[in-house]
């Protein structure tokens, strides 16, 4: 006997249908999700103590997250009072000076000029440096006439270029814009977002080991078993379902243990957070999570702790060969 | 169902556990396989489950050369055969009645279906009584006759066994090995490597006889 026909007894005969197939692939889907989430709750404490790992590496990242957007609130309302002070020549006064106040409103990327007369600015110039009596005393207003405005674009570079072609207009001195502060605060914000970032994928990376170690612990104490249904039959897909299962719970549960924590701390941070704003004279308060955060951060941690199982499992997969 | 061609298979390069090995064994044959430990038997055994990779030479199993499979193919080709291993290999952490039906949750069968499998399966085996017990609960010979109900009940076409009897006494040997027969007579073609000689005498099956990785006797009991 060379070459038999392959064997039409056994398991070729009793191959499922594609749909039987597709069936039993959920029904073990199901019960390895349930029978690793029971395996977590055999043992509450731990399982905790790796969630709460989880937690405490997700928290700094979305805790510079949610102070960012934040900050992002802040940054617009102060975008919105960017404005340029455009200082008309010398003597430019009454009329002339409202004809330019209209010419600088017409331009492109303006949207809107109001006119500080010489002596309104003297004014307002008297009432903030409460020098009423010394600028009195001068012979006569050394203020030129103003006109400030907003532009459209209150980013620092078309700012700056709207302020360049406004000084070759006739009757313009000179124009005035404050951008130190707002390429600063910019630069700030960038910083932020780049660390928040750096944070997110370092801690991520945490979440990685973590998980990642919980799971090569669990691999090694079904090593005998993992042997075992990998001799009669089982394929990596199968060995590797129940460990994915757990390493999503872990990120699940870290999840929403990171979700508690921030809202928690939120709201102990709200009452000194709002003190300090109305300080400054600003309305700033912490934002929440909301539902698609919550959501992005259960999705985020579930994926993670999926990931960190899948590494863990192929890594040890390998290693386990039956005796 | 199962040809040798030549197979040798070399350790580290200088040991060759395995050498020359040139056999066939047919359809529904029943066939002991000795020699002293060291031989090779459980070498040869490796091999047909394709846990290792001959050396030289190629392994046919129903036609099939067993080296050329895909590892993701694997699985399935042990899916078809079953295996009954001198320690048994049960899972410690669930029932009877769960070790046997693995096999069956491993290839995705329904639920009733495998129910009815496992039950009959362990029927077979005289332990149907003790379905919910844990294997820690049973003796030895039970522990081997679940191991055997878990071989069998993919209705495997093939079933090979290492040593099943290696620590039983000689009466529960003698059952064991009676099972085994049982299966045969209903057409599976079954490799059991034993060196217990006397049981094997007694039995009348074909015996191929390894020694120092070579088959020195292959003797064919009419």
């Amino acid at each position: 006997m060379s070459r038999e026909a392959p064997a039409r007894r056994g398991a070729q005969t009793q191959r499922p249908s594609s749909g039987g197939r597709w069936r039993s692939w959920l029904r073990h889907h199901r019960a390895m999700a349930l029978d690793s989430a029971r395996r977590l709750l055999r043992h509450p404490l731990s399982s905790l103590l790796t969630m709460l790992a989880i937690a405490i590496a997700l928290i700094l990242p979305a805790g510079l997250w949610l102070t960012l957007d934040g900050a992002r609130l802040i940054d617009t309302q102060l975008d919105e009072s960017a404005t340029l002070t455009v200082y008309l020549e010398q003597g430019v006064g009454g009329a002339e000076a409202g004809r330019i106040e209209e010419a600088l409103a017409a331009q492109e990327g303006v949207t809107n000029a109001r006119l500080i007369s010489a002596a309104e600015g003297m004014v307002e110039f008297q009432q903030a440096l409460g020098l009423e009596d010394a600028l009195a005393r001068l012979p006569d207003n050394p203020l030129p006439a103003s006109v400030v405005i907003r532009p459209d674009d209150p980013s620092p570079s078309a700012v700056k270029r709207l302020a360049g072609g406004l000084e070759d207009m006739a009757g313009v001195d000179e124009v005035r814009l404050d951008l130190a502060w707002l390429e600063r605060l910019g630069q700030l914000a960038e910083l932020g977002r780049r660390a928040g970032l750096g944070l997110a994928v370092l801690f991520g990376l945490g979440v990685l080991l973590v998980v990642g170690n919980t799971i090569r612990l669990a691999v090694e104490n079904r090593r005998q078993e993992i042997e075992v249904v990998t001799l009669i039959g089982a394929t990596h897909a199968f060995v590797r379902r129940p460990f994915l299962y757990s390493g999503a719970w872990y990120g699940l549960g870290g999840g929403m243990l990171a979700g508690l924590l921030l809202s928690l701390g939120g709201d102990w941070l709200a009452t000194p957070v709002a003190a300090l704003a109305a300080s400054y004279g600003a309305g700033f308060a912490l934002p929440g999570l909301g539902l698609a955060g919550s959501a992005t951060l259960l999705g985020c941690s579930t994926l993670l702790g999926w990931l960190g199982a899948w590494i863990a499992v192929s890594r040890h997969l390998a290693q386990i060969r039956p005796r | 169902m199962i040809a040798f061609e030549h197979v040798g298979k070399r350790y580290g390069g200088r040991f060759d556990a395995l050498a020359h090995l040139d056999f066939r064994v047919r359809r529904g044959e029943m066939v002991f396989l000795t020699g002293h430990s060291g031989a090779g038997k459980s070498s040869l055994l490796r091999l047909l489950m394709r846990l290792e990779r001959p050396s030289r030479g190629r392994i046919l199993v129903a036609g099939h050369d067993i080296d050329r499979l895909h590892h993701s193919q694997v699985p399935f080709y042990r899916r078809q055969i079953g295996v009954v291993f001198q320690d048994h290999q049960l899972l410690f952490d669930r029932s009877i009645y769960h070790n046997v039906a693995l096999p069956l949750e491993i290839q995705g069968a329904e639920p009733r279906e495998a129910a009815r499998r496992a039950r009959a399966a362990l029927d077979k085996v005289g332990l149907l009584h003790r379905e919910k017990a844990l294997p820690i609960e049973l003796s030895g010979g039970e522990q081997q006759r679940v191991g055997i109900a878990r071989a069998v009940v993919n209705k495997p076409a093939l079933l090979l066994a290492d040593e099943p009897t290696g620590n039983l006494d000689p009466q529960l040997s003698a059952d064991i090995m009676s099972l085994f027969e049982d299966f045969h007579r209903i057409g599976t073609t079954v490799m059991v490597a034993s060196h217990d000689l006397a049981l094997i005498a007694r039995l009348r099956h074909r015996t191929l006889r390894l020694h120092e990785g070579r088959l020195v006797a292959d003797e064919e009991v009419s």
